[in-house]
């Protein structure tokens, strides 16, 4: 009985002594595959037609549950009533990568790319601001979105009035 | 609702608890009583049931249909249920029709978070409207530099334009359009022009109407809300700060808080930036070589201590006096007329409730014996009838406004305008046009139009019964100097016939309870001592003085006037408002505070400037005052202050006195420190800090202590509360926060003398009518806005982009005459000057007057001539008497 134990205990030992698969990587010559859903760092996005996504609406400030993201924001110059994010920084040493900022976004304007080298030997260079997020955004997500007032077939879904947008025809009407 | 009657109870029963409410009250509000919140977007309980956004639908036992509960009132037996199917269901298809056409914007709608609709949306509707059609989208509009509208989140419920005509009585807003197509407008093409009090911002229960100041700069749960009281008119309007990151954000106020009720006026809503502007003091400076630097405290503290201190033993304690803001709060007050009094040892200070205030404390102390009001705020509310004397008082105190608003609009008082002020529509509202007796005077005719009043109380025998019996000979001895003045002499001067006055005097002493209002048109104008002493009278005469509700209310300009009355920091008063030359009150002051007061000659402001000029007066502590920017230049103030050998200044920022500074201690404004303000009435209110102090500020009592403590004579403090322990054991009854006191009684024993001999020593100056002026001089008048309080406002960067500058406002009349148009150059000339400035037309004003607002420019005030009350030393510099040519 003990024998027939120890005898199956070892043959996975020889199993795997004999088919040797190497678990470490050598790491930066080889890269692990990353699975579909990987977090990374995180990145602001642009339209396709260079303008940012972002509405400064604080609401990934205040779902984040480690205080990474500030925002800060004003009504764009010269286009009234549009609100931008003025100021937004993330402090990269806190992230938990939960990506729940992500989920709260409205208007999708943050993305998790599958970039993960980020070692820095200064935790300073980790602060990362607006044009830093928003360059890490262009170079991991190059296609994107149209924007949001012709997505929706209903254009005041934002409340986004631009130029030319169709009236109700009860309003032509008056 | 004011008008239910509340006699009688009702048993109602509304989802299934059943409770006794007033009759009359409506069904909304018995559910709040009873715990249930229905909800409402068009209910306020400030307004009218309007029932137009049909959200607040419940079924009510034995009628037909669901019934709105904001317009229906409660019966005895009814049944009501708020939550059943068939509610819930009206109320998703209400909220279905609203979001046909509201825009899903809350992430970038400021009202996302405390919105009542998405509140609501979230409760019923989780899946948003069954509607796909397009949504209403109004083209943007520009509304105004402070108010911002996105009609497109609009949900019509008109509180808005409701609370601006029934509140307000402004009336600047109306619905235009039909429909789901209804927007909110001004009224005309141009933007909104109205006294942006703030309101239809505070009361849009969406995001339709917002504050363009804080516009994006917030989310409503990073502020943090700090309840304080507002720091700008005498009214003690209590409101809640909201700061961000020690700034400040936005200011409200609370439905149910403080005696304004969740009112506001636009000083108080929009001029919170003054606390927070770029060019507050941040550090001490002294003054090197002609040139102001920065020094650290401890440097700044010892040059202040060992100068005061080498003066004091070389030329006495009498040749330092003390100057501080009634905008300080109490316990600054209170210690700054110790540190005076104790560490310096002089009785020269004084406040700039001298500016005033005082005139009215020294009449209500000389006939009733009470430095406050022997009426409260609310007795406003409940009075028959209310005359108003110099008060322009939707300018000068917006709230106490109101009050009288409801009272005639809702209450049915009756009310008497004595005010130089035209019964026209315009832009902001105007209490000559609810008035059912207006006497339109010109600023320098309010004595002739008091003494109109006092004659036909006297000539039409409306003299109280019981008066005649014990004080015949104060009757008569009035008699005789009205008798000695004709109606047509009282014509010629105000333009009014007999009969108006008569009418008046009749409603006046007809009503139970009848209030007078006091403004600074009569207490800052030449012999507003006499005046106010005056309507004491009328007070007397009509057997008014010692009845319940009512009562003479002198309108305090600066917040704590009142404050710095009752905290002693003028010189003839000690803490709690007692005569500084009384024994008795000097012994047991001498007790409390363990040291002997100071037996020098009292120096108010004026005496100050005086021995100044004369080189007696060597050094001057300034708080917080400004009489470069406040006296004009007639009255010598640039030269007394030049003359100083030392001046010290606690400022928040570099105005013309502190300019003149040896050294300046840069100071917290009311937004950072603790304390507390007394309103008008007497009430004491809490300030709180919301903000950290900026840079190096400190609080005006941590200056004081610390320099007290440099020159050996300590008044250490643990905390604001501290010091107000001291004062309320030294007051009782000071500084107890929470629910008003009742107003003190007149005191029966300071009539009694006054009625037997106190009136008689300046009775033939206060019974003279005033001179007149010649025919083609006008009279010039500065006065305060509706949008500034002193020059503090002039920071707050909301109230200068609704008010930028100050322009001269003339008759329209007027104006054809001399050939003027509005925005015309005008030069204004008399015998102590000329000067230049811009014309606006306003039919506001009386023919023959001209008003300027006083917050602005400097240079208009070499037109006026500083004459002193003999009795209280006050100082008249309001009204000047010119000529108007058109500049070429």
């Amino acid at each position: 009985m003990t024998f027939y134990e120890l005898a199956m205990g070892m043959k996975v030992t020889l199993r795997h002594l004999l088919h040797y698969r190497p678990i470490t990587l050598q790491y930066p010559h080889e890269k692990r595959l990353l699975p579909e859903n990987y977090r990374g760092m995180l990145a602001l996005l642009r339209y396709d037609d260079g303008t940012e996504k972002c509405v400064g609406c604080d609401l990934c400030e205040a779902v984040c549950p480690s205080r990474v993201i500030r925002v800060i924001s004003a009504e764009v110059p010269n286009e009234p009533i549009k609100r931008y994010a003025k100021e937004y920084d993330m402090d990269m040493t806190r992230c938990l990568f939960c990506g729940l900022c992500v989920q709260a976004c409205p208007v999708d304007a943050l993305g998790m790319t599958r970039e993960y080298e980020w070692a820095v030997y200064n935790k300073r260079n980790l602060h990362l601001n607006k044009e830093q997020l928003l360059a890490i955004g262009d170079r991991s997500f190059p296609n994107r979105e149209k924007r949001l007032e012709f997505q929706h077939p209903n254009v005041a879904f934002f409340n986004l009035p631009f130029p030319g947008q169709p009236l109700k025809e009860s309003q032509t009407l008056t | 609702m004011s008008e239910h009657t509340t006699t009688g109870m009702v048993t109602v029963t509304i989802d299934d608890v059943t409770a006794s409410v007033p009759k009359g009250t409506l069904v909304i509000e018995a559910a709040r009583q009873l715990g249930v919140m229905i909800p409402h977007f068009c209910y306020h309980p400030k307004l009218a049931p309007d029932a137009n956004c049909r959200m607040c639908l419940v079924e009510i036992e034995k009628m037909p249909r669901l019934q709105t509960s904001c317009s229906t009132q409660v019966t005895e037996g009814m049944v009501v249920r708020s939550s059943v199917p068939t509610v819930k269901q009206a109320r998703k298809s209400v909220l279905d029709f609203i979001l046909a056409n509201h825009p899903l914007d809350c992430p970038v709608c400021d009202q996302g978070g405390r919105c009542d609709l998405q509140d609501f949306s979230h409760e019923y509707t989780a899946s948003g409207t069954k509607f796909v059609e397009l949504k209403r989208v109004f083209q943007k509009e520009y509304f105004s530099p402070v108010i911002e509208t996105q009609m497109n989140r609009c949900v019509q419920c008109l509180r808005c334009v409701r609370y601006c005509d029934e509140v307000m009585d402004v009336r600047a807003l109306a619905p235009a359009g039909r429909g789901t197509l209804t927007k909110i407008k001004s009224f005309g093409v141009h933007e909104l022009d109205c006294e942006f009090c703030g309101g239809c911002v505070q009361i849009c229960p969406v995001g339709a109407i917002t504050s363009r100041l804080s516009m994006y700069e917030f989310r409503p749960w990073m502020l943090k809300r700090t309840e304080s009281t507002c720091g700008y008119c005498g009214d003690g309007c209590q409101m809640t700060f909201q700061a961000k990151d020690n700034d400040l954000i936005e200011v409200n106020s609370t439905l149910g808080v403080g005696r304004n009720n969740g009112d506001l006026c636009s000083r108080g809503y929009f001029g919170y930036h003054a606390n927070v502007h770029e060019d507050r003091l941040q550090s001490p400076m002294i003054r090197c070589d002609g040139e102001l630097v920065e020094v650290p405290w401890e440097e700044a503290l010892a040059v202040v201590a060992e100068k005061l201190t080498a003066i004091k033993s070389a030329n006495g304690a009498d040749a330092i006096g003390g100057l501080i803001a009634s905008r300080c709060t109490n316990e600054d007050l209170y210690l700054f007329q110790k540190f005076m009094r104790v560490v310096i040892g002089t009785n020269q200070l004084d406040s700039s409730a001298r500016y005033g205030h005082m005139n009215g404390i020294h009449a209500l102390q000389r006939v009733q014996g009470t430095h406050r009001w022997s009426m409260s705020f609310d007795d406003l509310l409940s009075a028959n009838a209310i005359l108003t004397v110099g008060t322009n008082l939707t300018e000068t105190n917006p709230i106490t406004a109101l009050k009288v608003k409801e009272a005639v609009k809702r209450r049915g008082a009756e009310l008497i305008t004595v005010e130089a002020l035209e019964p026209a529509i315009g832009t902001i509202s105007n209490i000559a046009l609810l008035s059912t007796h207006h006497l339109p005077l010109a600023p320098d005719q309010f004595a002739s139009g008091t003494i109109g009043l006092l004659k036909a109380v006297i000539q039409e025998n409306l003299v109280d019964a019981e008066l005649v019996a014990h004080a015949k000979d104060y009757i008569d001895a009035i008699k005789k100097q009205v008798d000695a003045i004709s109606w047509t002499d009282i014509e010629a001067r105000t333009g009014l016939t007999a009969e108006i006055f008569q009418d008046s005097a009749k409603v006046f002493t007809r009503a139970e309870r009848a209030v007078i209002l006091v403004g600074q048109g009569v207490l800052r104008s030449q012999g507003g001592y006499g005046m106010t002493l005056n309507l004491m009278d009328l007070l007397v005469l009509t057997g008014k003085l010692n009845r319940i509700g009512c009562g003479l209310a002198p309108l305090a300009e600066e917040n704590n006037d009142q404050g710095s009355v009752e905290m002693g920091a003028v010189s003839e008063l000690l803490p709690g408002g007692k005569d500084c030359r009384s024994r008795e009150a000097q012994q047991s002051l001498e007790a409390a505070w363990g040291c002997s007061l100071p037996s020098g000659e009292e120096g108010t402001l004026m005496d100050m400037l005086g021995k100044a000029k004369r080189g007696i007066l060597k050094a001057m502590i300034i708080v917080g005052e400004n009489p470069i920017g406040s006296l004009p230049p007639d009255s010598g103030i640039e030269d007394a202050i030049g003359k100083l050998e030392f001046l010290v200044c606690q400022e928040l920022f570099l105005t013309d006195t502190a300019k003149r500074a040896d050294v300046i201690f840069p100071a917290c404004s009311y937004a950072e420190k603790d304390g507390t303000f007394t309103s008008t009435e007497g009430h004491t209110q809490a300030v709180r800090k919301a903000i950290e102090p900026l840079g190096e500020s400190r609080p005006d009592w941590e200056i004081l202590s610390a320099l007290s403590v440099m020159m050996d004579h300590p008044l250490e403090y643990e905390s604001v509360k501290a010091i107000g322990k001291e004062m309320r054991d030294l007051m009782p009854g000071t500084r107890t926060l929470g629910p008003s006191p009742l107003p003190p009684r007149p005191c029966l024993d300071t009539l009694t003398q006054y009625l037997q001999e106190g009136y008689q020593d300046t009775l033939a100056t206060r019974y003279c009518l005033p001179g007149m002026k010649a025919t083609h001089t006008f009279v010039l008048n500065v006065g305060q806005s509706i949008f500034h309080s002193g020059k503090f406002s002039t920071r707050a960067k909301g109230l200068i982009q609704i008010q930028s500058q100050g322009v001269l406002s003339m008759h329209p009349e007027d104006a054809e005459r001399l050939g003027l148009a509005c925005g015309d150059g005008v030069c204004l000339e008399n015998q102590l000057g000329q000067v230049k400035t811009t014309v606006k037309l306003s039919d506001r004003i009386p023919c023959g007057v001209l008003f300027f607002p006083e917050h602005f420019d400097q240079d208009i005030q070499r037109l006026f001539a500083v004459s002193v009350d003999n009795d209280t030393h006050v100082p008249y510099f309001k009204c000047a008497h010119v000529e108007v040519s058109k500049a070429s």
